[in-house]
């Protein structure tokens, strides 16, 4: 069947709602962003940022489009189970509370997750984390673009490299005018829609079929969705679990806001994050759990989302789909642009290239990097290679690899060069093997098991006499700031 | 072992109100901070 004749919405409406929304976007960005000449206000928006906005952002990038979409598919594929385990990915947010007050006490004036691992580590470290980093970055920025132009083309009908080009070139749009403060900003409205259209879908999928109709029409077709033994869902579980807590803790999307937050804030953010967060594949996964009730053939487990929402909420539901989806891709895209963005600019152009260059310049760069991101990402987009979109389950391995020495070497004194080089290269070789040795529901579990063994292993066979002191490094650009002190530098969390 | 419908129920429902709950959570929270002056 073709995929446009299968759309739920009319493409002239997909359109309406595509410019609409773009509209809104760009407007707000420019509305935030048009005070942030600095550097600070561009890339950390002023390190002020608040605990509605701070929760609302780590809530909203977390969101991504699979939140949305492969929750229902993985309800749909794996049961109970597949919603809960989804949920977990609740854990890398409240794991990482603690680590963004430390960050943000321990260095009140750095910039990413690799001035970090430069300091605390060294050059050897700094540049492996370099290379997972950005490998990740630019995955799930790929991944996201490819989601984009596949979920509106499946939505409305639009073709898939329209639907892809609008959704990159609506969020560099806004990313440039604004910078940090635009991202932060248009999350809280994105937050907003994404969580009010669940709630509507699923209160009208609870009146519609009831959650008694649910369970019973389950457990007469599919009685495995509901069993709570199903070992690859237990798996999957665990799995899902350490590559959340990676994703989280070495990605400078996190740690750009640990600096972006006012002192205070990190800690009680990414924890109300998490707790607002955890329901939202529950929410969205149980609706899959319908399809028997509904007796609704689902040709694709991707799609089930949409279609149980249009067959219940007919017209109504598929827009409201759209949107939910329209804002989930755009904040997360957003944030990788500019946390990506100044980990380019702040970890290869000056540290690599341009040691003296000055804040205005890095202001400027950094905006040339946005362009260059979108760029390159469209590009990689453009063929619309499936594979390059399952890059992403291979970084499982990588990410979680960098738990240990980043855990470790943020509260443990001991934790050296050795075992945080050792731990990202043999966990992550460790991990890639088992991805293709065993299974996906692995790699990550492998990959964050044996970093831990080398980072403990070398820790007492060598431990380091760590000063904490050392990561508050005094960014140069600071001082070209106009004079002015870099805001609430110094001050304790 | 089947998830009864009770367990069931109860488990969407937490998730439900959590949800409904958050947009609320996140409002007065901002409404807090404008006043306080630490929205950004």
């Amino acid at each position: 069947m073709n995929i446009v004749q299968s759309a739920i919405l009319d493409p002239t409406v997909g359109w309406l709602i595509l410019a609409a929304f773009s509209a809104l976007w760009i407007a707000l960005g420019w509305y935030w962003g048009r005070s942030a000449q600095q550097l600070d206000d561009y890339v950390l928006a002023g390190r002020r940022v608040g605990l509605a906005l701070g929760t609302a952002t780590a809530m909203a990038t977390w969101v991504t489009s699979n939140t949305t979409m492969a929750a229902p598919q993985l309800a749909l594929q794996m049961g109970v189970w597949g919603m809960l385990g989804y949920s977990l990915g609740s854990v890398g947010l409240f794991m990482f509370a603690p680590l963004a007050r430390r960050i943000r006490r321990l260095m009140p004036s750095g910039y990413t997750s690799g001035d970090f691992i430069r300091l605390r580590y060294g050059t050897v470290a700094w540049r492996v984390f370099l290379l997972i980093s950005l490998f990740y970055s630019l995955g799930w920025l790929v991944s996201m673009g490819m989601a984009g132009g596949i979920l509106i083309h499946a939505l409305t009908g639009i073709p898939y490299h329209y639907g892809m080009t609008v959704i990159l070139t609506i969020c560099v749009g806004y990313t440039l005018l604004g910078g940090l403060r635009a991202v932060i900003g248009t999350d809280f409205v994105q937050a907003l829609l994404i969580l009010s259209g669940l709630v509507v879908i699923a209160v009208l999928a609870i009146r519609e079929v009831g959650l008694d109709t649910i369970h019973a029409a389950a457990l007469a077709e599919r009685p495995e969705l509901l069993n709570l033994l199903m070992p690859a869902s237990i798996m999957f579980l665990f799995n899902n679990l350490l590559f959340g807590v990676g994703e989280i803790f070495h990605s400078n999307v996190w740690w750009s806001r640990a600096f972006a937050f006012r002192a205070g804030v990190g800690f009680r953010a990414y924890m109300l994050a998490g707790v607002l967060w955890a329901p939202i594949p529950i929410v969205a996964g149980f609706i899959a759990l319908a399809a028997p009730a509904l007796g609704l053939n689902v040709p694709a487990a991707d799609m089930v989302g949409p279609m149980i929402a249009a067959k219940i909420l007919g017209t109504t539901g598929a827009v409201l789909v759209l949107i939910m989806v329209f804002a989930a891709l755009s904040s997360s895209i957003d944030s990788l642009l500019a946390a990506t963005s100044i980990l380019v600019v702040e970890d290869i152009y000056r540290r690599h290239m341009r040691p003296d260059a000055s804040a205005a310049e890095m202001r400027k760069a950094t905006a040339r990097i946005i362009v260059g991101l979108g760029i390159l990402t469209w590009i990689l987009c453009a063929p619309r290679l499936t594979t390059l979109a399952e890059l992403l389950y291979f970084t499982g391995a990588f990410v979680a690899s960098t738990i240990w020495p980043i855990a470790a070497g943020l509260f443990w004194r001991r934790a050296n060069t050795a075992g945080a080089v050792l731990g990202m290269i043999v966990g992550s070789s460790a991990g890639l093997y088992s991805y293709f040795a065993v299974g996906f529901y692995v790699a990550a579990l492998v990959g964050a098991a044996v970093s831990m063994l080398c980072v403990i292993a070398a820790s007492f066979l060598r431990p380091a006499q760590f000063d904490f002191t050392n990561l508050k490094e005094k960014h140069p650009s600071e001082q070209q700031l106009s004079g002015r002190p870099s805001v609430e530098s110094g001050v304790s969390a | 072992m089947i998830i009864s419908i009770t367990a069931f129920s109860w488990l969407i429902g937490i998730a439900l109100v959590l949800t409904v709950a958050a947009p609320l959570i996140l409002l007065g929270l901002l409404l807090r901070d404008r006043k306080k002056g630490e929205l950004w």
